[in-house]
C-alpha cells in the first residue's frame, strides 16, 4: 500500500489533495513500468490502472486549484516527471479514461499567457510530448511505411485489427481439456491476456476478442478470466460505454457476481424511482432487458436474481412497484425459458428450490393453459393449500420450537413469494369473485386476501378476512344490475374502509386490495357501463386513488390482451375497460388544470 | 490536368503553411477542417492518378517546381514527394504538431474526443487521442507471442505490397511501374529491411484470392531474381521455417532458394585456422548453409536425388577426394548423409 501520511513540510498545506509521497509512491511505479514492456510489468500496470485513475484525477483537482503551473510546480516538483513517464506507457494511454486524465492534467500545466520561463518551458515540453505522442514511430517500421505510402495511423489500426483477431481465433478453439491435463490449452493465456485487455475494455477493436474471451468454453479448466478485468467491465458497462454484443454482457454477469446484483439493483432502483410508470413501460422496459434471457440461459443467474427480489420484498413487502416487477420479470424469464433448447433445460425445481414444490406447477401453469371450467376448482385448491401452510404456520407460532416456527414462517413466505410471481391466479381470483354466486367466494375471498396480507402480523388474519368479505359485500351490492338507485349506505361502507382513519388501524385492510376489487366489478358485474362508471367514479374521487384504481386498470387491460380471458364475452369486457379508462383519464383532466 | 497540377501545387503549399509558418496561430477549427478535407482530397487525387506514367512525371514536375519556390519562403521545408501526397493528412497533422504557433484550442480539440462546446460536431475531435489509443493497444496486445509466421505487422505491410502491386500492374502491360515501386521500397527503407523482408515473405504467403494476386505474386518472385540481392538477403535473414513456407508455396522460389545455396557454397573457402568453410563475402557459416539445404530436401524428397546427383558431379569436378576440407561440395554431401547440423 502506499504511504497516506504527509510529509513534515506539507502538513501546513492548505492543499492535502496529493502528498508528495503518494507522487513518489507512483513515480517509482511509472519508473518501474516504462523499463521494460514485458508481460509481467504490463499486469501490474494495469492491475493498478483503477488506483492510478484516481490518483490522476485527484491530481488534476489539484492542478486545478492552483492559481498558476509555477505554483503546481513548485507545489509538486516530481509532476513533470511523473505525468511525461505515464504518457510512455502503453497500458495507461491505451486506456480511454487514464489517457484523458492525463491530457487534461498536461492541459491544466499549460499556460495561456505564461509568465514565468517556467511555464514557458512547461507550455513548450507539453507541445513536444504531444508531439511526439501522436508522431514518433518505430525506427524499424517508419521508413518502410514511409515508402509504401501508408499512414502511420491505417498502419497501427491494421495491426491492432489483426493481432485482436489472432488472439480472437486462439481464444475460439476448442481444448481437450478435461480429458488431456498435460495437452497445451489454447486458452492458456487467457488470464493474461484478459489482464492485458483491462485497458481495452472501452476499445470498439477489442470488442469481439473481449466477448470471446467471455465465453470461454465451460469444459475448459485453463481459462480463467482476470478478475480485475471483469471488475473493468462491469464498471464500463455502468457507465453505459461497454461495446458488447448481448451474449457477452450476459457471460460477464455470469463470470462476475457484482456485475449481474449491480444489474439487478439498478432495474429494481430505476423502478421504485419511477413509482408512477405504468405497468405497460415496465413491461417494455423487462421486453428489452436483457436479465430474463440470461436468467432463462444460466440457472445460477435466476437464483441470483431472485434472491434479491426476496429480500426486497421481505422489505416493502407491499410495494406495488416491486411486486408487478417480480411478477412481469417472472413472466418474461419463463418465455425466454421455453425458447432454451430442450437438452440445455434445468428443471423448474431447480429453479425455485425454495418453493413449495406441491405449489410449484400449479402456481406456474398460466390460467389459459387450463379449460375456464377449471379455474374455481384450481383457484380453491391453491385457496386450501396455502391457507393449510398458514395453519400449520400459526399451530407453530403457538407450540412450536423456535426453529419449527422460523421453519413454518419460511414455507408460508415462499408460498407468498411464488404467488407473487404468478400474480396471474390473484387476478383471475379478483375476477372470479365479481362474477360467481355469494356462497362460493369463501376460498376465493381468503386467497385474495392473503395476497395482500401474508404475514399474520398482531394475528389479525381473521378480522382483515372479515373486512374483505365486508367490501366484498358492500361492492357487490354497489355494482348490482338490480339495484338502482344507489345504495348509499354500502358506498358510506366502503369508503369508511379506504378512510384514512381506518387505514391507521392495524388490522386495517388493504386500501390496494379494495381498489383491485372496485375495478374488477366495474369491468366484469353485470352493472351497466354508466352504472358502474360512475360508481368507480364516485369512489375514486372521494378516496383520491386514481392513480391506484388507474393502474389496476391496466394491469387488467394487459392480462387481457394477453389471452387470460377467454370467455365469450370478451368484446363486451374489452369496451367496458376502454371506457373505464376513458372515465379515469377524463377525471385526471380537470385536476391537471386545477 | 492544369486543375490537378494547381491543386497539387496547392497541397505542397498546404503542407509547408502547416508544419513551417506563424499563420497557423489565426486559425480557427472551420480552417482547420478545411485543411483536412483538402488533404483528404489529394490522397484521392493520388490513388487515381499515381499509375498512370504521363501524369505522374507532370505531377513530379510541378512538385519539383512547387518544392523549390517554397524553400526560397520557408528554409526548414524538406519539400514534398508525389508518393508522400498518399499520406497527405498525416503530414498536414505531423505539420501542425510540430508548428509552435498552433493555436492551443486546436490542440486541445484534436486531442479530445469529448470536444468543447466550442467545436460541436467536429469529426477532427479526439483525432489524436485515437491515434494514441490505437498505438497503445498494439504495443499493450505486443508482448503476446504472436502465431503467425512473418508477424502481424508484416501481414499488414504484405497486404499493403500485394494491393500495391495489383493496382500498378491492372493499369498497364507495362510492368515498369512496379518495378519502380519496389525498387523505390527497397531503396528508401534502409534500417527496415529486415521488416521488409517479412513484408515480402508475407506477401508471398496470402494467399491468392483472384489471378490478379498470382499474378502480382509471381511478379514480385521475378523482382527478388534482380542483381539488387534482395532474395540472397531475404535467405539469410528469414528464419528456415519461413523459407521452408515460401519454397513450398512457390516452385519459383524452391528454384532461386537452391540457386542461392548453390552460390553460397561456391563461395566458400576453407579456412585451415579455423577447421571450416567460411564465406569469403556473405556471413552465411557452413553449418547454417548445411540447414538450409536439409531443409529444402525435407520439404521436397524426391529432389534429394537430384542435389545429391548435382552435388556429387561438382564434387568430382574437385577431384572427387573424401578427405575434408578440399571440396565444399564432398563435405556438404557428407554432412547431408548424416542429415546433421555442423
Amino acid at each position: 500500500m502506499f504511504p497516506l501520511q504527509q510529509q513534515p513540510h506539507m502538513e501546513d498545506s492548505a492543499d492535502p489533495l496529493v502528498t508528495v509521497q503518494e507522487m513518489q509512491f507512483w513515480l517509482d511505479k511509472a519508473v518501474a513500468w516504462g523499463q521494460a514492456q514485458t508481460v509481467e510489468t504490463q499486469r501490474d500496470t494495469c492491475q493498478h490502472l483503477s488506483r492510478l485513475r484516481d490518483f490522476t484525477q485527484q491530481l488534476l483537482k489539484h492542478i486545478n486549484s492552483m492559481a498558476s503551473t509555477t505554483e503546481t510546480m513548485k507545489r509538486l516538483p516530481l509532476i513533470g516527471q511523473f505525468l511525461g513517464r505515464l504518457c510512455w506507457i502503453p497500458s495507461v494511454t491505451a486506456d480511454a479514461s487514464s489517457r484523458s486524465l492525463l491530457l487534461q492534467c498536461l492541459w491544466g500545466l499549460f499556460s495561456e499567457h505564461p509568465g514565468s520561463a517556467v511555464e514557458r518551458k512547461a507550455n513548450q515540453w507539453i507541445r513536444t510530448v504531444l508531439c511526439q505522442l501522436v508522431t514518433e514511430e518505430d525506427a524499424k517500421v517508419e521508413p518502410l511505411i514511409r515508402q509504401m505510402g501508408v499512414a502511420p495511423k491505417d498502419y497501427h489500426l491494421g495491426v491492432l485489427r489483426k493481432r485482436l483477431a489472432l488472439l480472437q481465433q486462439t481464444f475460439e478453439k476448442n481444448c481437450n481439456c478435461l480429458a488431456d491435463k498435460n495437452q497445451r490449452c489454447p486458452h492458456d493465456d487467457s488470464l493474461a491476456v484478459s489482464e492485458s485487455c483491462i485497458p481495452l475494455v472501452t476499445c470498439q477493436e477489442a470488442a469481439p476478442l473481449i466477448n470471446t474471451l467471455l465465453q470461454r468454453p465451460a469444459s475448459c479448466i485453463s481459462a480463467a478470466l482476470s478478475e480485475d478485468f471483469l471488475d473493468a467491465l462491469n464498471s464500463a458497462h455502468s457507465r453505459q460505454s461497454l461495446l458488447l454484443e448481448e451474449q457477452g454482457i450476459i457471460s460477464l454477469w455470469y463470470h462476475n457476481l457484482p456485475s449481474l446484483e449491480e444489474a439487478v439493483l439498478r432495474l429494481l432502483e430505476s423502478v421504485l424511482a419511477n413509482n408512477e410508470s405504468s405497468p405497460q413501460k415496465l413491461e417494455q422496459l423487462l421486453e428489452q432487458a436483457l436479465l430474463p434471457k440470461a436468467c432463462a440461459q444460466h440457472c445460477s443467474m435466476f437464483l441470483v436474481v431472485n434472491d434479491i427480489f426476496r429480500s426486497f420484498l421481505k422489505q416493502a413487502e407491499r410495494a406495488e412497484s416491486v411486486h408487478c416487477l417480480i411478477h412481469t420479470f417472472t413472466r418474461c424469464f419463463l418465455r425466454e425459458l421455453a425458447l432454451v433448447p430442450h437438452q440445455n433445460s434445468v428443471p423448474l425445481k431447480a429453479l425455485f428450490p425454495q418453493s413449495p414444490q406441491s405449489l410449484l406447477m400449479p402456481l406456474l401453469t398460466l390460467p389459459s393453459e387450463m379449460h375456464q371450467e377449471a379455474w374455481r376448482h384450481h383457484l380453491k385448491w391453491l385457496s386450501d393449500s396455502l391457507k393449510r401452510l398458514t395453519e400449520e404456520e400459526e399451530e407453530d407460532d403457538r407450540d412450536g420450537s423456535r426453529s419449527s416456527c422460523l421453519k413454518s414462517h419460511h414455507r408460508v413466505f415462499e408460498a407468498w413469494f411464488l404467488l407473487v410471481q404468478c400474480v396471474h391466479w390473484v387476478q383471475l381470483t379478483a375476477q372470479l369473485l365479481v362474477t360467481s354466486e355469494t356462497q362460493d367466494c369463501g376460498p376465493l375471498l381468503w386467497l385474495f386476501t392473503f395476497y395482500y396480507h401474508p404475514t399474520n402480523r398482531g394475528h389479525h388474519r381473521a378480522s382483515q378476512l372479515g373486512h374483505a368479505k365486508e367490501a366484498l359485500d358492500h361492492l357487490r351490492a354497489l355494482f348490482s344490475p338490480l339495484n338502482p338507485p344507489l345504495p348509499v349506505g354500502s358506498l358510506q361502507s366502503v369508503m369508511t374502509l379506504l378512510s384514512p382513519a381506518q387505514q391507521q388501524q392495524q388490522q386495517s385492510l388493504s386500501t390496494l386490495l379494495i381498489i383491485n376489487l372496485l375495478v374488477n366489478f366495474a369491468v366484469f358485474s353485470r352493472q351497466s357501463l354508466i352504472g358502474s362508471a360512475e360508481v368507480l367514479q364516485m369512489v375514486v374521487d372521494q378516496s383520491g386513488l386514481l392513480n391506484e384504481a388507474a393502474r389496476v386498470l391496466v394491469s387488467l387491460e394487459l392480462s387481457l390482451n394477453r389471452g387470460r380471458h377467454l370467455s365469450s364475452d370478451a368484446n363486451r369486457v374489452q369496451l367496458r375497460v376502454q371506457k373505464l379508462q376513458h372515465t379515469l383519464t377524463h377525471m385526471n383532466v380537470p385536476e391537471q388544470h386545477c | 490536368m492544369e486543375a490537378v497540377l494547381q491543386n497539387v501545387a496547392n497541397a505542397a503549399e498546404l503542407l509547408a503553411v502547416a508544419a513551417h509558418s506563424d499563420a497557423v496561430k489565426r486559425w480557427d477549427a472551420s480552417r482547420l477542417s478545411r485543411a483536412f478535407h483538402w488533404a483528404r482530397y489529394c490522397q484521392q487525387l493520388h490513388s487515381k492518378v499515381h499509375n498512370h506514367a504521363t501524369m505522374r512525371r507532370d505531377l513530379e514536375e510541378q512538385l519539383l517546381h512547387t518544392n523549390g519556390r517554397l524553400q526560397t519562403v520557408f528554409p526548414g521545408y524538406e519539400g514534398v514527394s508525389l508518393s508522400d501526397l498518399s499520406r497527405c493528412q498525416h503530414l498536414l497533422l505531423v505539420g501542425l504538431m510540430n508548428n509552435p504557433e498552433l493555436p492551443i484550442d486546436l490542440l486541445k480539440l484534436l486531442f479530445d474526443p469529448k470536444s468543447p462546446a466550442l467545436f460541436p460536431h467536429n469529426e477532427l475531435a479526439g483525432l489524436c487521442s485515437g491515434i494514441i489509443q490505437c498505438k497503445s493497444a498494439c504495443t499493450v496486445l505486443g508482448v503476446f507471442p504472436d502465431s503467425l509466421p512473418c508477424g502481424a505487422d508484416a501481414e499488414v505491410l504484405g497486404l499493403v505490397l500485394m494491393q500495391r502491386l495489383d493496382a500498378l500492374l491492372t493499369q498497364d502491360s507495362d510492368v515498369q511501374p512496379a518495378e519502380h515501386f519496389l525498387d523505390s521500397v527497397l531503396q528508401g527503407c534502409e534500417g527496415a529491411a529486415g521488416r521488409f523482408c517479412l513484408a515480402v515473405a508475407a506477401a508471398l504467403l496470402t494467399s491468392p484470392k483472384s489471378q490478379m494476386q498470382t499474378a502480382s505474386q509471381d511478379f514480385l518472385l521475378d523482382w527478388l531474381q534482380k542483381p539488387h540481392r534482395e532474395l540472397q538477403h531475404m535467405c539469410s535473414t528469414l528464419p528456415t521455417s519461413l523459407l521452408r513456407d515460401l519454397a513450398k508455396a512457390h516452385q519459383k522460389f524452391r528454384d532461386s532458394y537452391y540457386a542461392v545455396l548453390k552460390c553460397w557454397a561456391s563461395g566458400m573457402e576453407y579456412s585451415v585456422d579455423e577447421g571450416e568453410w567460411v564465406h569469403t563475402s556473405q556471413t552465411v557459416t557452413f553449418p547454417r548453409l548445411v540447414e538450409h539445404f536439409l531443409t529444402l530436401l525435407e520439404l521436397h524428397p524426391g529432389l534429394g536425388d537430384n542435389v545429391e546427383q548435382e552435388l556429387n558431379a561438382l564434387k568430382c569436378s574437385d577431384g572427387d577426394f573424401d578427405v575434408r576440407g578440399l571440396s565444399v561440395w564432398g563435405d556438404l554431401l557428407s554432412a547431408l548423409r548424416r542429415g546433421t547440423v555442423g
